[in-house]
């Protein structure tokens, strides 16, 4: 009797199991028809790759589009560029945001809400209108054409986004762990080396990530401050593919948009694992 | 209150930073100003030096001065294909090479917009840029740009073509360099087109109706019918204009709007009018004519198509004139501070542009119809369908206006021209209102 | 002495993050703010001088019926986007989290895709590849259903929608990433306990998940509220981008301030009606932030 009700139960749960399977191969499914829309043109020769048939295969497989894009376009070096980028806005952005999002969330000071508050409107300036400013600034600061001035930009404008991102996560963070180790005699900033940013390594990646994304797929700012096509980034060199409608061709800006894109979901699929809360039940209680 | 007084210390904290930060950059704003007409009087007065060995600048102590000095690259922005520009630069530094001058062409997104940041920052901008005439009036307005007149003597530029320098022109300057021009032009798929190609317009669109099963889709003729440019065959043509040399917008003249609503009726038959879609279409076969310009062609050679060509001008409208495009001059200008550091290295380059031979190498690799009429006379030149068909709608072509308001005359245009062909609006509603737009936005200019 | 320096310490920790920000952010706010006392134009470009409050004159006078009922479709717009943002998110993150579900890590890759794009790239993408009339996917399966051909982007209830479909598209990526990092920060012994009182899943859902989730999301869901509402890419590369304009004369208020006063180059007019919608998207934000404290 026990045992029948247990199997029905297993059945049931692998029923369920089996829909939820279905729901998500769907979404996906879904999600990722512009994407493969993207990848078939990349793959077609020619021109006609803009087909008016409903053809699901591209007619002839080709990865010349791909072989063009490396080989014939400064590539490796765009990705450098962009690596460097990501990298250098990522130890800023982040080093400058842990630190303000761990004062907002465990010191209780005057003027602690109306700094967040501020900080939101403030973002809530579009950048675009930014631009013109940063250019004049830049130009007396002789940090035009320079990936320095660039990862300046890019941790600014990512810096206010960081700081709200986490502000929350930190907050759920018990304070009673730090209250511990802080009658252990630890300082502040070994408090958050040790003991914050373990915990909140789930919503520290997931930032560093969207800092990483924002950098990776900017353009406006990449075509408009750098003079040089050897300094370019990834995103803005294949936007300055693209821009002029004479030279625009479909299929080699889907293979570049295509090759755009992998570095991220590698590096989203590394670090999957680590988004796994440092919480543990346990960890709460005591 | 203290509880107040210390959120306001910490606020005027913040301010007072940023208070600096700004009184910093007003100080330097003005060092750097300072800074920069001190390099531009040391290259001033390098300059003089030269200027003083080659007292008479003939071509040979020219040349000797400036291989005994240092080499000078020319850096020029662009937004155009290219292989059609290296292969320009090649000519230039070819002829150029004795003299230690290298022209070099980079292309640039949104070049009008880089060179509006760039414009007045010698040490990042460009010296020179190429772009279509009609954004010269607002260049010129700006104070950035070195009128060419001052640059090359007339004598060297007296083989160009009256039409191009005329679009060079603004406010009886010559501020820019004709290099080669484009028109609009009918270019069919031979194997696709039945039968010859129509004279008038109406049995153009008798051959449409016919031709044309947009579920399928197939068309016989496609153009991106609510881009003004490619609409100013019918709007000239009929008399009517999207604005006048005095500035004048003319979205709801009686003329423009016959045009438009002639328009209309060759639109609902040429698919969704979009660059992407009318030049995939006629590549691929769907469509067996486009209204385009010379760009389009590598991509349709590329294509293996068998490609026919007529000019504009060849079709006559109901009231008895002819299809009438504008026409675009691709130009050199040169920006102010490149005039002051390196005026005698641009003068050689805009010499040896003025000269036949930069035009027959575009004219024989990328089809461009060139701005010196001496090219014509090489038996390639002379011989190239397209260009033939260019030369001769130049004739009757009205160059775009090159007035600074001519740049927000686009933007109301093309909504007017969507709304009547795409959202269905009536046309005198929508002209009224989007004249009115352009009205304002003129306004807005100053 | 000790307390003195307990009181800076947090401005100490802020202050890094404060400089960066002062220069990037706040000093183009106040340059603008500057600017647009002055005559900066096409005519004035070098030789520029203050006008006084003549530009704040002018860009008031923008402020007329199409402004207002541009504001009127940026709210509209921001509320429909956030609500089915954050519901399908919450439901997707709650599915990628459910016991047993093996595959979940290869989903969430496949998820994320959409975010992994650069924005103008998926944009294009849309345009040409969805709702072009000649080779958009879905005109080709309205035709082979037998149906006519629709323009999705030529009227204003269709182009909002299909801008709307685009942009979840883009956002939800994010949104489920951060829900299910949220969720994971949730106690499990707290769902263990519920469960011996016998509660269902609907009851844990709305007894326990989504209350433990308000506060790490709160401010996540601010910050994209923000982001919708100043959303500009989307409604100008899909319907009004110079040379394929679609027909559509849905404005949000960024684009209006855009095809106001942006395109004919003042950058004094521009930079005060730049100032002046920052205003107001503050007074804004303030009136919601009251409006939300009082219910």
């Amino acid at each position: 009797m026990i045992q029948s009700k247990g199997t029905s139960r297993s059945v049931k749960k692998s029923i369920r199991l089996i829909c939820l399977n279905l729901f998500y191969i769907c979404v996906c499914f879904l999600g990722l028809v512009p994407i493969l829309y993207i990848f078939i043109l990349s793959v077609s020769g020619g021109s006609g790759a803009l087909t008016t048939g409903l053809s699901i295969l591209p007619e002839k497989f080709t990865l010349e589009n791909y072989r063009r894009i490396i080989v014939e376009e400064p590539f490796l070096r765009w990705m450098a560029n962009s690596i460097i980028l990501s990298v250098g806005t990522m130890v800023i952005a982040m080093g400058t945001s842990v630190l303000a999002s761990y004062a907002f969330s465990r010191f209780r000071f005057v003027g602690k809400n109306v700094s967040m508050q501020i900080l939101l409107l403030l973002n809530a300036f579009p950048q675009i209108l930014s631009m013109f400013a940063i250019f004049r600034l830049f130009r007396l600061m002789n940090l035009l054409d320079s990936h320095v001035g660039l990862i300046f930009v890019y941790a600014g404008s990512m810096c206010i986004f960081s700081i709200w991102n986490m502000k929350g996560y930190f907050d759920s963070i018990p304070i009673e762990i730090e209250e511990a180790s802080k009658i252990d005699g630890a300082s502040n900033i070994q408090l958050i080396a040790r003991i914050i940013l373990p915990l909140a390594r789930p919503a520290i990646i997931v930032t560093a990530v969207m800092v990483l994304i924002f950098v990776w797929n900017e353009y406006l700012f990449a075509t408009t401050f750098m003079l040089k096509e050897e300094s370019y980034t990834l995103a803005g060199g294949l936007y300055q593919l693209q821009a002029n409608d004479y030279s625009r061709s479909w299929p080699l800006f889907s293979a570049a948009a295509i090759l755009v894109s992998v570095p991220i979901l590698v590096i989203f699929f590394c670090f999957q694992k680590y988004m796994v809360s440092g919480l543990t039940a346990g960890g709460v209680k005591g | 209150m203290r509880k107040n007084i210390r959120t306001g210390l910490s606020l005027l904290l913040a301010g007072a930073m940023t208070a600096t930060m700004l009184t910093g950059c007003g100080q330097s704003m003005a060092d750097d100003a300072g800074a920069a007409t001190a390099t531009a009087d040391n290259t001033a007065d390098i300059a003089e030096e030269t200027t003083q060995q080659t007292e008479d600048s003939t071509k040979e102590q020219n040349s000797e001065t400036q291989a005994s000095g240092e080499a000078v690259t020319i850096t020029a922005w662009h937004d155009n294909d290219e292989a059609m520009m290296n292969a320009l630069a090649d000519v230039v530094n070819e002829r150029l090479a004795s003299e230690n001058i290298t022209l070099r062409f980079e292309k640039k997104a949104d070049v009008t917009g880089q060179i509006r940041l760039y414009g007045t920052d010698a040490a990042n901008g460009p010296d020179m840029y190429l772009f279509a005439h009609d954004s010269l009036g607002g260049f010129a307005e700006m104070g950035i740009l070195e009128p060419v007149g001052n640059l090359i003597s007339a004598d060297k530029e007296k083989d160009l073509l009256p039409m191009t320098l005329e679009a060079a022109s603004y406010k009886d300057e010559q501020y820019l360099m004709p290099v080669y021009y484009e028109t609009l032009l009918f270019m069919y798929n031979k194997d696709l087109w039945e039968g010859d190609i129509p004279s008038t317009t109406e049995e153009l669109y008798e051959y449409m109706v016919e031709h044309t099963d947009a579920n399928s889709g197939t068309y016989a003729l496609v153009n991106q019918h609510s881009n003004s440019y490619n609409v100013a065959p019918f709007i000239n043509g009929f008399g009517g204009y999207i604005i006048d040399k005095d500035a004048n917008p003319g979205l709801n003249l009686q003329e423009t709007k016959d045009a438009i609503s002639y328009n209309k009726k060759f639109a609902e038959l040429q698919a969704d009018g979009d660059y992407n879609t009318v030049t995939a279409l006629f590549s691929e076969g769907k469509a067996a004519a486009i209204i385009g310009g010379p760009w389009l062609v590598s991509g349709i050679k590329e294509a293996g198509i068998d490609l026919g060509i007529k000019s504009l001008c060849d079709f006559t409208l109901p009231n008895g004139e002819v299809m009438t495009p504008y026409s675009g001059v691709q130009c050199l200008g040169v920006l102010k501070y490149a005039a002051e550091n390196k005026k005698e290295a641009i003068t050689r380059v805009l010499e040896v542009l003025a000269e036949p031979e930069a035009g027959i190498t575009l004219a024989k690799e990328f089809n461009c119809a060139p701005a010196n009429t001496k090219a014509y006379e090489d038996a390639d030149v002379a011989a190239n369908e397209m260009i033939l068909a260019m030369e001769k709608s130049a004739e009757k072509a009205v160059p775009m206006s090159n007035i600074p308001e001519m740049g927000v005359m686009w933007g109301p245009a093309e909504s007017l021209l969507a709304a009547v062909n795409k959202s269905g609006e009536d046309v005198d509603t929508a002209a009224d209102k989007y004249q009115e737009e352009a009205l304002q936005a003129i306004a807005d200019m100053h | 002495m000790k307390n003195s320096r307990k009181k800076f310490t947090p401005w100490l920790y802020n202050l890094p993050a404060f400089i960066l920000i002062g220069i990037i952010v706040l000093f183009p706010i106040l340059y603008t703010g500057y600017i647009s006392f002055t005559n900066m134009n096409l005519y004035h470009w070098q030789d520029y001088t203050f006008v006084g409050a003549d530009n704040y004159v002018r860009a008031l006078g923008k402020l007329n019926s199409d402004f207002f009922s541009a504001l009127w479709t940026t709210i509209g717009w921001t509320a429909a986007n956030m609500i089915l943002d954050v519901g399908l998110a919450y439901i997707l993150a709650v599915g990628l989290n459910a016991e047993g579900l093996r595959a979940r890590r290869i989903y969430k890759t496949l998820i994320i895709f959409p975010w992994a794009m650069p924005a103008y790239v998926s944009i294009l993408a849309w345009r040409v590849g969805m709702y072009n009339t000649e080779f958009g996917l879905l005109n080709k399966i309205l035709v082979a259903l037998g149906f006519e051909k629709a323009d999705f982007l030529s009227k204003n209830v269709p182009a909002f929608l299909s801008c709307m479909v685009l942009n979840l598209w883009m956002s939800l990526p994010y949104m489920i990433v951060m829900f299910d990092g949220a969720l994971q920060s949730i106690d499990r012994s707290m769902y263990e306990s519920a469960i011996l009182d016998g509660a269902g899943a609907w009851q844990k859902n709305w007894y326990i998940t989504i209350p433990s989730l308000r506060k790490v999301m709160a401010p996540v869901v601010i910050m994209t509220t923000f982001t919708t509402f100043k959303q500009f890419d989307i409604v100008y590369l899909l319907t009004m981008q110079k040379g394929s304009v679609s027909g559509s004369t849905m404005q949000t208020i960024i684009t209006y301030a855009h095809q106001n006063a942006f395109v004919s180059n003042n950058y004094g007019l521009s930079s005060a009606v730049s100032i002046v919608i920052f205003v107001i998207i503050i007074a804004f934000s303030m009136w919601t932030n009251r409006a939300a404290k009082e219910t």
